[in-house]
């Protein structure tokens, strides 16, 4: 499993959300091998995650991946959002965690 | 302080109700041109970049990270804080700012540290709060000490 963090110069918030998530997965205790990245919109591809994260002002830019793999963060420094999506998708995949 | 790149002298409380986006960008990152961190054309980097590509600088409710690409007039990684006591609009009123934060970066890895530490204290939803309160630079700086 791989978790991306996008944004627009792929230098600074996509690297805060890939932060964010990793302390949210030790912190749900999850135990598999989950990779988490980052990197500029412009690059990515749908091969590149099985996941992206990315804020709204970019949903245009990704509008190339598909829709299903995209998770919108309305706040980039929301916990409990980002805790709640996070989480959704541990539950859909049937990862477990806390 | 974690965030020691934020002192009295990069930290600026200012009332806010005259400043468009781009002055806001461009007086949160004075500090940085008169130490000699970044030149102007850094700023104006800044700027542009949210003008060709929208507010995706407004990383949560009421905070920009303003920043660019590094280059060469970035002489070393930098942080500085402009906090309006009103909201001043980012491109459109859908995007109202209190707190602007100016980063300059030199490479891809080396103010990795300063967004982490930025990070959390903006997860934590008190400080941010209180930052979002605060009126002067001392409250600013307490709070970042937290």
């Amino acid at each position: 499993m791989k978790f991306e963090a996008l944004c627009q110069s792929g230098l600074g918030s996509s690297f805060m959300v890939q932060m964010n998530i990793q302390n949210l997965l030790n912190q749900e205790n999850v135990k598999e091998n989950i990779e988490v990245t980052h990197s500029d919109v412009g690059s990515a591809t749908a091969a590149d995650a099985d996941y992206f994260f990315l804020d709204p002002t970019l949903e245009t830019a990704a509008a190339g991946l598909p829709e299903d793999k995209v998770i919108i963060l309305k706040s980039l420094v929301d916990a409990n959002e980002l805790k709640e999506k996070v989480n959704a998708i541990l539950d859909k995949e049937g990862i477990a965690h806390d | 302080m974690a965030l020691d790149l934020l002192t009295k002298k990069t930290v600026q409380v200012q009332d806010g109700n005259d400043l468009d986006w781009q002055t806001a960008i461009k007086t949160a990152a004075q500090p940085l041109v008169d130490n000699g961190t970044v030149g102007d054309d850094y700023v104006q980097a800044m700027i542009d970049v949210v003008e060709k590509q929208g507010p995706y600088i407004n990383i949560g409710p009421e905070i920009a990270l303003a920043h660019s690409r590094p280059r060469a007039s970035v002489k070393r990684v930098g942080l500085s804080l402009l906090k309006t006591n009103s909201e001043v609009n980012l491109v459109t009123k859908d995007h109202p700012v209190k707190l602007w934060f100016v980063l300059a970066a030199t490479d891809s890895n080396s103010h990795l540290g300063v967004i982490q530490q930025l990070s959390q204290v903006l997860m934590d939803s008190d400080r941010t709060k209180k930052l979002l309160a605060a009126t002067s630079t001392d409250e600013i700086l307490d709070v970042l000490k937290g």
